[in-house]
């Protein structure tokens, strides 16, 4: 259990910069969550803290030890990887306790360890196994239990899930999240599947273009997106954002609906308007017409794509709807419910008065 | 017959495959051509003077003239060129795949300033004939004063046949997941340990083939042999064959009872060899 400083972190290969200055706190114990698009630079963050890429500028401390020139095996770090990276000739067995055998521990003590991790991880009839004997979300436990033995200060996951199916996926989530409260560890986990990272994490870290974009608990991200990036990136489906121009009192969203919003900046700016597709209703009294132009239904609640004033829009409905594409339909938008942004810089534009989202 | 009625068919399917049967019959074929000098080896080596004179080639020997192993054994002074042989082989062959597969790991896996330049420099040592250095080897290892040593024909063979291995192992190497050597680093191994417990297991494969090619290589390599070896108690075995032929070139039935006994071991060490050739000893490591 340790705490994990990232200050001023940057990384450049040769000329090009990837990563320009990240600071992440992680307290003791948290599970935090990196998140963002690919090559955002989650995964190479991630490897810094692991010690298999250099730190070009900045410092990393794990438990307020700077770790920035020490090799991965001196910094009480366990890792598991995307693909498993389990040695394939060795057991399952053999796998866990590699690390303990290269400590110089007794054997009885790795059988120990190996066969508590197994217990954990209900792997003890697989012990004798090879991993190509496995199925997949068999060797990402195993690759769990390879770093569980250890007990390390810090786990690091890279993207562990994005191999496994569907279904496969939602379960290993519900034991990796599990697993952090039996094992009360830090955690330190990449994905770039913002739903994962909703569900699992105590913090998470939205990163972008080598940048942090915004760090919080993950209804703190979904209900206050401080930006764009941000608020399009968590959620799903998408929030819908909409160009809008401020009024005296209002705003003017999409060029058709007049919506009571008082603003902080002066009327007649252009500004982003945003709203998540769960807060539009269909409203048959509503003026605000748009088209249907797909209607997926998933069971529980159905998603519908209609086009507003030329721009598509997603709503969800939880009422199970008979609508066909090219239907009129009158839409509502829940008032304080909207997300404002500066349409120039991205950023969260906070409503004044009493109208605060 | 179950299996073999099989051998016709398409995985799933009842109709026989007429492209299935052109192919069996024609690696039937095929073998057969490739199995006839060795049939006409062993029957010969196997028959009198006089039965090889008397009657066909393909005829199987009537008696079995097992002396003419032991006679060509002691006149060929086989004791001697397969002990040279067997010095030569079990010392170069393990030697050279061992360093091989050291450089192999170092070039593909340790980052150095340098790498692209040395394997360059490896794969230029596999495009040179041998045949066009010899004199200058003999002129080398004649100034070395290892002429009819063991180290004088050890030392060329490990330099000309470390450059394939290395382009082999080279390639093999860089195509495990750095995920696997990754995971190893944080397990606390070093480049030695993860060299030895990880890539040396998990390229038995390969290192099996290599060793077959080499020890049939080694086995059989005349040239260097014949430049460096002159005095006969240093000879291999290629080399005393040639030597009994020249001498014995009429007596068929013991000749050949000599090419048995020279090439009996590389087949040897191949059928010893091969079931490592089984490709998947990988499989599991990394989620394709």
């Amino acid at each position: 259990m340790a705490s994990v400083d990232i200050s001023g972190v940057k990384k450049s290969y040769g000329a090009v910069a990837v990563m320009h200055g990240v600071d992440v706190a992680i307290g003791d114990g948290e599970f935090v969550i990196l998140v963002g698009p690919s090559g955002c630079g989650k995964s190479t963050l991630l490897r810094m803290v692991a010690g298999l890429e250099t730190v070009t500028g900045g410092q990393i401390a794990i438990d307020g030890r700077r770790v920035n020139e020490l090799e991965p095996k001196d910094r009480d770090i366990a890792m598991v990887f995307q693909n498993y990276a389990l040695y394939p000739q060795m057991t399952v067995a053999q796998n866990m306790g590699f690390a303990l055998e290269l400590a110089g521990r007794s054997k009885a003590e790795i059988k120990a360890e190996v066969d508590k991790a197994a217990e954990i991880l209900s792997l003890t009839a697989l012990l004798d196994r090879k991993p190509g004997q496995l199925s997949g979300g068999q060797r990402q436990r195993v690759a769990m239990g390879r770093a569980i033995v250890r007990h390390p200060k810090v786990f690091l996951f890279d993207e562990p899930l994005s191999n496994l199916d569907a279904k496969l996926r939602v379960k290993m989530r519900a034991e990796i999240k599990a697993l952090h409260q039996r094992l009360k560890s830090t955690i330190i986990y990449v994905t770039h599947d913002q739903i994962e990272a909703m569900t699992m994490a105590d913090k998470i870290v939205v990163m972008n273009a080598g940048r942090v974009e915004q760090i919080g608990t993950p209804l703190e991200l979904y209900d206050n997106p401080a930006n764009l990036f941000v608020a399009t990136f968590m959620g799903s489906p998408a929030m819908n954002i909409l160009p809008a121009v401020t009024q005296a009192g209002a705003v003017l969203v999409a060029g058709v609906a007049t919506l009571p919003i008082v603003v902080s900046v002066p009327p007649g700016t252009k500004i982003a308007y945003g709203i998540r597709p769960d807060e539009i209703t269909i409203d048959p009294e509503s003026p605000v017409k748009a088209e249907v132009v797909v209607v997926e239904p998933t069971g529980s609640e159905t998603h519908i794509t209609a086009r507003l004033a030329g721009h598509e829009i997603t709503l969800i409905s939880k009422a199970r709807v008979a609508l066909a594409p090219g239907d009129q339909i009158g839409l509502s938008f829940s008032p304080n419910k909207h997300h404002l942004f500066d349409d120039a810089t991205g950023r969260r534009l906070e409503a004044s008065g009493g109208m605060a989202a | 017959m179950t299996l073999f009625s099989q051998a016709f068919r398409r995985v799933g399917s009842a109709k026989v495959d007429p492209v299935l049967v052109a192919l069996w019959i024609s690696l039937i074929l095929l073998a057969l051509i490739w199995i006839t000098p060795f049939v006409f080896i062993v029957f010969t080596a196997l028959k009198s003077n006089a039965t090889v004179m008397g009657a066909s080639a393909f005829m199987p020997p009537t008696e079995l003239a097992f002396e003419n192993f032991a006679a060509a054994w002691r006149r060929g002074n086989f004791s001697t060129t397969a002990f040279n042989g067997v010095v030569i082989t079990v010392i170069k062959v393990p030697l050279g795949l061992f360093i091989s597969a050291m450089a192999a790991y170092a070039l593909a896996k340790v980052p150095m300033r340098m790498n692209k330049a040395l394997f360059a420099l490896f794969l230029f040592g596999t495009m040179l004939p041998f045949q066009v250095m010899l004199a200058p080897i003999f002129r080398q290892v004649n100034a070395f004063g290892l002429i009819n040593t063991y180290p004088g024909i050890i030392l060329p063979y490990l330099a000309f046949g470390i450059p394939y291995q290395v382009f082999i192992l080279y390639g093999f190497f860089s195509a495990v997941p750095k995920e696997l050597s990754e995971a190893a680093r944080i397990d606390g191994a070093s480049h030695f340990t993860i060299f030895r417990r990880i890539f040396l297991p998990i390229s038995l494969p390969v290192l099996s083939a290599l060793l077959i090619l080499d020890f049939v290589a080694t086995w059989n390599e005349f040239a260097m042999a014949l430049v460096i070896l002159q005095d006969p108690k240093m000879w291999t075995l290629p080399l005393g064959l040639m030597s009994f032929q020249s001498q014995f070139s009429s007596d068929y039935g013991e000749l050949n009872a000599a090419i048995i006994m020279t090439v009996l071991p590389a087949a040897l060490v191949y059928l010893m060899f091969q079931r490592y050739f089984v490709a998947g000893l990988t499989s599991g490591a990394v989620k394709e």
